[in-house]
C-alpha cells in the first residue's frame, strides 16, 4: 500500500467536506428588527467570505409567515438552520459570534483569519 | 440479536444526544441573554409568534407591517450597504422575492444609472450636508428592464452622529417619463409651428377678452413687439374698431364657438392699413376656456384676385375681338371666293389667326416676337427657311392686335406665293424682313419681296387675300400697307408708327 506524498493543498477526493460540500441554510427572522437585521448582514457576509458559490441562504420572515416556523420547528428568533451538509444543526441570535458560528458550521479550520462580524 | 444495540450504535446515539442537549442549552442561554427578538409556540391554529421587546418590537413589527402596505418600494440597507429589508412593493419592483435577496449589497438587486454625469456627485453632496436626497435616475434590474425611477434617500442613524444605514423610497416612473417625453415632443412640435407659422396667432382668455400669447408673425402683421401684445384686447390692436365690435364677437364666439371675418381692414401700429382674414375658435385647454385666434394677412390674395379679375376682363375683351375678326374673315372668305373651296380657305384663315394666337398665349400676352410670328405662320414652309425663305433677325415685340393683322397678312402672302408666287416653282424665293422702330426712326416696318417665281401680273380682281394684306394690316397697326405686283415678284410693305405695332411698356398690348 502506497501513501499519496503530502501536501498542502489537498485533492477533491481527501479534501476536507467543508471545502466542497454545498451549504444549505436557513435563516428565521422577525420583520425588519435590528437584531434581525444584524443575523441577515451576518450570515451573508459569513457565507460571501468562506462559502462563496456555494452556498443557498433563504431569508424567512415568521413576522409575516408563521406557518414557515412549523416545518423546522422554530422555537426563536432569529435562528439559523443548516440543513447540509449534514448534520443539521441549528444556531440562535444575531450571528454575531463568529467563530461560534464557523465551528458550528465546520468551518472552523479557517477561523483565525475570518474578519469579526459586523453590528455587534 | 433483536434488542440489543452494538456500542457504536449506541455512540452515535450517544453523540446525537450531546448535539441535541448543546443546542438546546445555547436556545436557552441564547433567550436569557437576550439575543432572540421572539419565540414561537405551537398553538392549536399552528405556531404563534411572540415578540420579547415590548413596545418597542412591537412598534416595528407595527411599521413593518404599514410599510408592506405602501406601493412605493421601500429598501432598508445597513451602514455596510447590505439589504436588510425590503418590503412587498420592491420584490415586485424588482423581481426579487426578499428571502433571495436580504443580506445581498444594493448591487444585487440593480444597476444605477444617472441621467447626467454630474448628478451622481450632487445628490452625495446633498445627502452628506443633509442627510436625504431625493431625484430622478435609471435603475437596471438584474434581468435587464431598465426603469425610471424617483428615488428618495434618507441616512439612517443609531445616534447623532453614527449612521445605521439608509432608507431607499422607490417609485417607478418610466410610463410617467415616458408621457412626458412624448408631451415635451409634442410641445416642442407645436411650438415650433407657432413660432414659425406664416400665419398671426393670437390665444386669449374669453374671461377677461385679453391676449395671453402671440406668435412672432402676429407682432410682423401688427408692427406690435410681443409684450404690447400681452394683455391688450383685439379693438386695443386695431383688429376690431372698438370694444363693442368686440364684445359682439364674444358673445358670437360663445354661442357658434366660431367666429370668421373674411376681410377685416387691420390698421397697423404704424398706421399701415392692411387686409386680414381672422378666424377665431373657442376651446377648451386641460379644463379652461381659451380662444384662438389665426390671423391672415391677404393683402397678396387680394391683389391676386385682383389681377385674376383684371386678366378675365382682358380675356373677355380679346375673345369679343377674336370672335368679330373670325366673323368678318368668314364673311368676306364667302363672298369673295369659290364657294367650292370656302371651308378649306375658311379654316386655312382660322388656322392662321389660331397660330398667333397660341404665341400671344404663350407669351402671356406680354407680345410676340416678328420672327416668332413668322415661323409659325410659314410653318409649311419651314424647310426652306434659310434656302428659299430669308428671315430678318431683328428683335421685336408685335403687340397683340399687330401681331393678329400681320399674322394673317403673313398667312395670305405665303398662299398666294405658294399657289402663284416665288414659292410655286422649285427655285423662287421670299425675303422677309422687319425694322423695329428706334429713338432717331420711331418708325416700324416689315416687308415681303418675291424674287425668281414664275412672271407676275396684275390680278384681274381683288380678293379678301388684298384686304388682309392691305386694309386689314394697315388697320391693325394704324400704318400704311402698300403691294407692288412686278414682273419679278410681288412686294409687300408694312410701315407703322413704333407705338401701334410694338409692345408698351407697361405690357399689354390691346
Amino acid at each position: 500500500m502506497t501513501r499519496n506524498p503530502p501536501t498542502d493543498t489537498p485533492d477533491a477526493a481527501t479534501a476536507p467536506l467543508f471545502l466542497s460540500a454545498r451549504y444549505i441554510l436557513r435563516l428565521y427572522v422577525t420583520g425588519t428588527t435590528p437584531r434581525s437585521s444584524r443575523a441577515i448582514a451576518n450570515i451573508r457576509m459569513i457565507c460571501e467570505t468562506h462559502l462563496e458559490g456555494r452556498y443557498d441562504l433563504e431569508v424567512i420572515d415568521i413576522a409575516q409567515h408563521p406557518a414557515l416556523a412549523r416545518g423546522e420547528q422554530i422555537i426563536a428568533a432569529p435562528t439559523l438552520i443548516k440543513t447540509a451538509p449534514l448534520p443539521l444543526r441549528r444556531f440562535i441570535g444575531d450571528m454575531s459570534q463568529t467563530e461560534r458560528l464557523l465551528a458550528g458550521l465546520d468551518l472552523h479550520i479557517a477561523a483565525e483569519s475570518f474578519p469579526p462580524g459586523i453590528g455587534c | 440479536m433483536a434488542g440489543i444495540r452494538s456500542a457504536s450504535s449506541l455512540l452515535l446515539e450517544n453523540a446525537s444526544l450531546r448535539l441535541q442537549l448543546a443546542e438546546a442549552q445555547d436556545t436557552l442561554s441564547a433567550i436569557r441573554n437576550g439575543e432572540v427578538d421572539a419565540l414561537v409556540v405551537e398553538g392549536s391554529s399552528g405556531p404563534r409568534v411572540y415578540t420579547l421587546q415590548g413596545v418597542e418590537a412591537e412598534t416595528s413589527r407595527f411599521r413593518g407591517k404599514m410599510l408592506e402596505q405602501v406601493s412605493d418600494a421601500v429598501i432598508a440597507l445597513d451602514d455596510a450597504g447590505r439589504i436588510v429589508y425590503l418590503n412587498a412593493a420592491a420584490e415586485r419592483l424588482y423581481n426579487f422575492s426578499a428571502s433571495a435577496i436580504l443580506g445581498h449589497k444594493q448591487a444585487a438587486l440593480y444597476e444605477t444609472r444617472w441621467l447626467l454625469p454630474a448628478d451622481e456627485p450632487a445628490a452625495a453632496g446633498v445627502l452628506r450636508e443633509t442627510g436625504a436626497w431625493r431625484g430622478e435616475l435609471i435603475h437596471v434590474r438584474r434581468d435587464g428592464r431598465e426603469m425610471y425611477v424617483d428615488l428618495g434617500v434618507t441616512i439612517l442613524r443609531e445616534t447623532a452622529d453614527r449612521p445605521a444605514g439608509q432608507l431607499l423610497v422607490v417609485r417607478d416612473v418610466t410610463e410617467r417619463r415616458r408621457r412626458d417625453d412624448q408631451i415635451l415632443v409634442s410641445e416642442i412640435r407645436y411650438r415650433r409651428l407657432f413660432e414659425t407659422a406664416h400665419d398671426g396667432v393670437l390665444l386669449l382668455d374669453p374671461r377677461t377678452r385679453k391676449i395671453i400669447d402671440a406668435n412672432p408673425f402676429m407682432t410682423r402683421i401688427l408692427d406690435y413687439p410681443h409684450d404690447k401684445l400681452i394683455g391688450k384686447e383685439l379693438f386695443q390692436i386695431g383688429l376690431l374698431a372698438d370694444e363693442a365690435a368686440s364684445q359682439a364677437m364674444f358673445r358670437k364666439l360663445k354661442k357658434n364657438k366660431q367666429v370668421r371675418y373674411d376681410n377685416l381692414p387691420l390698421v397697423t401700429q404704424t398706421g399701415r392699413l392692411q387686409d386680414v382674414e381672422v378666424v377665431a375658435n373657442l376651446y377648451e385647454e386641460n379644463g379652461r376656456l381659451i380662444i384662438q385666434c389665426n390671423i391672415r394677412d391677404i393683402t397678396e390674395r387680394r391683389r391676386s384676385e385682383e389681377h385674376v379679375n383684371l386678366l378675365m376682363a382682358e380675356i373677355n375683351h380679346r375673345a369679343k375681338n377674336l370672335l368679330a375678326v373670325v366673323q368678318a374673315v368668314a364673311h368676306q372668305t364667302a363672298y369673295h371666293g369659290d364657294p367650292a373651296t370656302f371651308v378649306t380657305r375658311l379654316s386655312d384663315r382660322i388656322g392662321s389667326l389660331a397660330a398667333g394666337q397660341d404665341l400671344l398665349v404663350r407669351n402671356q400676352w406680354q407680345g410676340v416676337d416678328v420672327r416668332d410670328l413668322v415661323e409659325s405662320q410659314l410653318a409649311h414652309f419651314k424647310d426652306l427657311i434659310g434656302s428659299r425663305v430669308f428671315l430678318g433677325h431683328k428683335p421685336a415685340q408685335l403687340s397683340a392686335p399687330a401681331a393678329q393683322g400681320i399674322g394673317m397678312a403673313l398667312h395670305e402672302l405665303a398662299t398666294n406665293s405658294a399657289k402663284y408666287g416665288a414659292l410655286s416653282n422649285g427655285y423662287g424665293y421670299v425675303t422677309i424682313d422687319w425694322t423695329p422702330g428706334t429713338g432717331t426712326e420711331p418708325e416700324f416696318s416689315i416687308s415681303w419681296k418675291e424674287a425668281g417665281g414664275p412672271a407676275v401680273a396684275m390680278p384681274a380682281r381683288k380678293g379678301f387675300g388684298q384686304v388682309v394684306i392691305g386694309r386689314m394690316a394697315a388697320a391693325a397697326v394704324q400704318g400704311v400697307a402698300d403691294i407692288a405686283f412686278h414682273p419679278a415678284g410681288v412686294t409687300w410693305t408694312l410701315t407703322a408708327p413704333a407705338g401701334n405695332a410694338l409692345m408698351p411698356a407697361d405690357g399689354f398690348g390691346r
